[in-house]
């Protein structure tokens, strides 16, 4: 297939599109499930078109600028985060062929623009001028740093233990054994990518009861659509980075490549969503805390296990 | 009340008029931001908290109500002595039977007038249930500020129920004023009783294993709520604090068993203390409680006598004058209902707990972090309604 033709439809743009909307609805039904409830019923066959819906009508209203705003800085940082997110999704193999970009630094790519999304989002809250987004944005500054240095060096222990950056590498080497000896590097993985994506129990920038919707307070509709999303998107590159370094990919029995790798995704998706339904949010200090005082170290010596494993190996 | 932040001798200056604009966010570490948590917020409800922050330290909250205010007790100068009920039930429409108790007990006291025991009964049995269906969503609310939603979706359902059997008692399910004075409005029918008992049943059967496996001894609660809000013994009873949050910092003062009205004389139950008084121990009361209340309905439907459910009340009542007490779902409810010998109320003042609870928040919350302020006011357990009337 032609570069552009995966970059637009499969495994690109349309293609994305529609896992999202999946997602989304599957998170709904989990989480009504988890309630009690029977959650989207009625828009299409199960509600399988509620979140379209959801989607229209966000697309459908009015396009709200805060007078106090900066107007140009407002109507661009939705755009700029989603471009910079949907970058990082050209980079993951969902199976043997479908991928768009394929470079030696695959993982390091990655890594980098999950780094440069804190500003974003401290500018998201900085040009709407108002209080709530503001000490959101700050928020989201504040525990994306303290999440990222374990994500970091989790991530870094399945570069050395493999010795390579490239994901289609990575997932030909991966096998039993490296999930056993990457299993502690993948814990670390999984609740610092809830960190850095303000996942519950971690959504302390987002804190409906406290700060109203941090700094997404003032966007609307259309805006705000792309904004959710891209949070969303990069919440999906993470965890596929999570199943390519530490679950082995598309790799698998029998199904086809790509099933195998979103049977995995699903898995990690409903623990987040189980998560999401069972813990209270923890307080910031709390989350700094446990942060530098657990978290890095524990990845510290994580890393230091797997540089010591791979001296036997090797 | 105002901005009382000036006369309340703290040394800083706030201007409270000024935005905050791009330019001066740079300078924001000096500054003390106010920040309105409230009135249009997703977790005030009608009323708003002026939070002072320094970075994310309170620094100061002032209260601001009477966004709800009906005037309640004044409209209820106005009604009959039988209608009044009407005006007194909506002081809080999650548990409307322990304020139609109250008031009924003091019309009944100026009138002279000595209530059947199967009504006695049946108040117990509806103001038990009432106390069931607020303290759940208290519960509900309370793992709710903390952003999970699953508590409050089980209480919900747990709380169908019960109003399914005031649905079948009253005909209303919410607004039932079900309670008069002379007795109660509507014959118990068999029914009833059935539903109460599923209701119960499904109470103690389904909710509280499933609520208590989950939401009760939660790790991550714990870390955020105990110690939150601490409150001494002795400077709770100086505050004036009510219900759940005074029993929750080790006073054992429950109406219901140190002067019983109704049928709570005769029925065996324990008041619940806990010696902490964080906002984990008050959430702790609350649980408690319901598992207590579901007991005390079982007792009262097993004991209930045969008779008359309701006596005649007297159109005009002679001059004169009632203090009546009740254990509210949310602390200790008072009404002084004065008579003048007319055929409706000549003053009735409603003394809310909900009112008492809310002026402790300024001192609880100095010190605290940001995201401290929705736990410490979900775990007071107030009711807007309440506090405004």
């Amino acid at each position: 297939m032609e570069a552009w033709l995966k970059a637009l439809f499969f495994p690109g743009f349309v293609f994305l599109l529609i896992v999202f909307l999946m997602i989304f609805y599957f998170e709904r039904k989990v989480l009504a499930d988890a309630h009690l409830r029977t959650g989207p019923f009625y828009v299409g066959k199960w509600g399988l078109l509620q979140t379209t819906a959801d989607i229209f009508k966000l697309f459908q209203k009015e396009f709200i600028i805060q007078r106090r705003a900066n107007k140009l800085l407002y109507s661009l940082i939705p755009f700029v985060a989603f471009i910079m997110v949907v970058m990082l999704i050209a980079f993951i193999p969902f199976s043997e062929g479908s991928w768009v970009v394929s470079t030696s630094f695959d993982l390091l790519i990655i890594l980098a623009l999950v780094t440069g999304m804190p500003p974003v989002f401290f500018y998201a809250g900085w040009v709407s001028r108002s209080k709530y987004s503001f000490i959101g944005g700050l928020r989201v500054v504040n525990q994306m740093i303290s999440g990222e240095i374990p994500l970091w060096l989790s991530a870094l222990a399945a570069a050395v233990f493999f010795g390579t950056l490239n994901f289609m590498e990575i997932v030909k080497e991966s096998s039993i054994l490296s999930f056993l000896i990457l299993l502690p590097a993948f814990l670390i993985f999984i609740t610092a990518t809830l960190i850095v994506t303000d996942r519950p129990p971690f959504d302390i920038p987002e804190a409906e009861q406290e700060i109203v919707y941090g700094f997404l307070t003032e966007f609307g509709g259309f805006n705000y659509a792309i904004l959710a999303l891209s949070k969303l998107v990069e919440l999906f590159a993470l965890y596929s980075v999570a199943v390519i370094l530490f679950l082995g990919g598309f790799k698998g029995p029998v199904l086809p490549g790509i099933l195998w790798f979103f049977i995995k995704l699903s898995f990690l998706y409903i623990f987040t969503f189980v998560v999401r339904a069972s813990t209270p949010r923890i307080r910031m200090d709390q989350l700094l805390r446990f942060c530098w005082k657990v978290l890095t170290p524990l990845a510290l010596l994580n890393l230091a296990f797997v540089i010591l494993v791979k001296m036997f190996i090797s | 009340m105002g901005n009382s932040i000036a006369t309340a001798g703290y040394t800083f200056v706030v201007e409270e008029s000024k935005e905050v604009s791009g330019e001066d966010l740079g300078l924001l570490q000096e500054k003390l931001l106010q920040l309105n948590w409230g009135v249009q917020h997703p977790a005030s409800g009608p009323m708003r908290l002026k939070v002072w922050v320094d970075g994310d330290e309170v620094v100061k909250v002032d209260p601001d109500i009477g966004y709800v205010l009906r005037l309640l007790e004044k409209l209820v100068e106005y009604r009959t002595w039988i209608n009044a009920i009407v005006n007194v039930e909506r002081a809080c429409f999650i548990d409307n039977f322990g304020t139609m108790t109250g008031y009924s007990i003091a019309a009944e006291k100026i009138a002279g007038v000595k209530v059947p025991k199967k009504a006695d009964y049946i108040r117990t049995i509806l103001c038990e249930g009432g106390r069931i269906v607020s303290h759940l969503i208290g519960l509900g609310s309370f793992v709710g500020v903390l952003g999970v939603h699953t508590p409050m979706q089980w209480a919900l359902i747990a709380r169908e129920k019960f109003l399914d059997a005031f649905e079948v008692y009253s005909g209303q399910r919410i607004a039932t004023a079900s309670i008069v004075p002379g007795g109660v409005r509507y014959e118990p029918t068999g029914k009833f009783i059935e539903k109460m008992v599923t209701a119960v049943d499904f109470l103690e059967n389904e909710f509280i294993p499933r609520y208590g496996e989950v939401f009760i001894d939660n790790p991550t609660l714990k870390v955020r709520s105990v110690g939150v809000g601490k409150v001494s013994k002795e400077r709770a009873i100086e505050l004036g604090l009510a219900g759940p949050a005074l029993r929750a910092s080790g006073v054992s003062s429950d109406i219901r068993k140190d002067y019983p009205y109704a049928a709570y004389g005769e029925l065996d139950f324990k008041v619940i203390t806990k010696e902490e008084g964080d906002a984990y121990a008050r959430y702790l009361v609350i649980w408690e409680e319901l598992i207590e209340s579901a007991k005390i309905i079982r007792q009262a439907i097993e004991g209930l006598p045969e008779g008359d459910y309701r006596t005649k009340f007297p159109v005009k009542v002679p001059a004169g004058e009632a203090y009546v007490n009740v254990e509210w779902a949310r602390g200790c409810f008072g009404f002084h209902l004065i008579s003048n010998g007319g055929t409706g109320p000549y003053r009735l003042k409603m003394r809310a707990p909900s009112f008492a609870n809310l002026w402790a928040i300024p001192e609880m919350m100095k010190n605290v972090k940001l995201a401290d302020v929705p736990v410490i006011f979900a775990s007071l357990y107030m009711c807007h309604g309440d506090i405004d009337r």
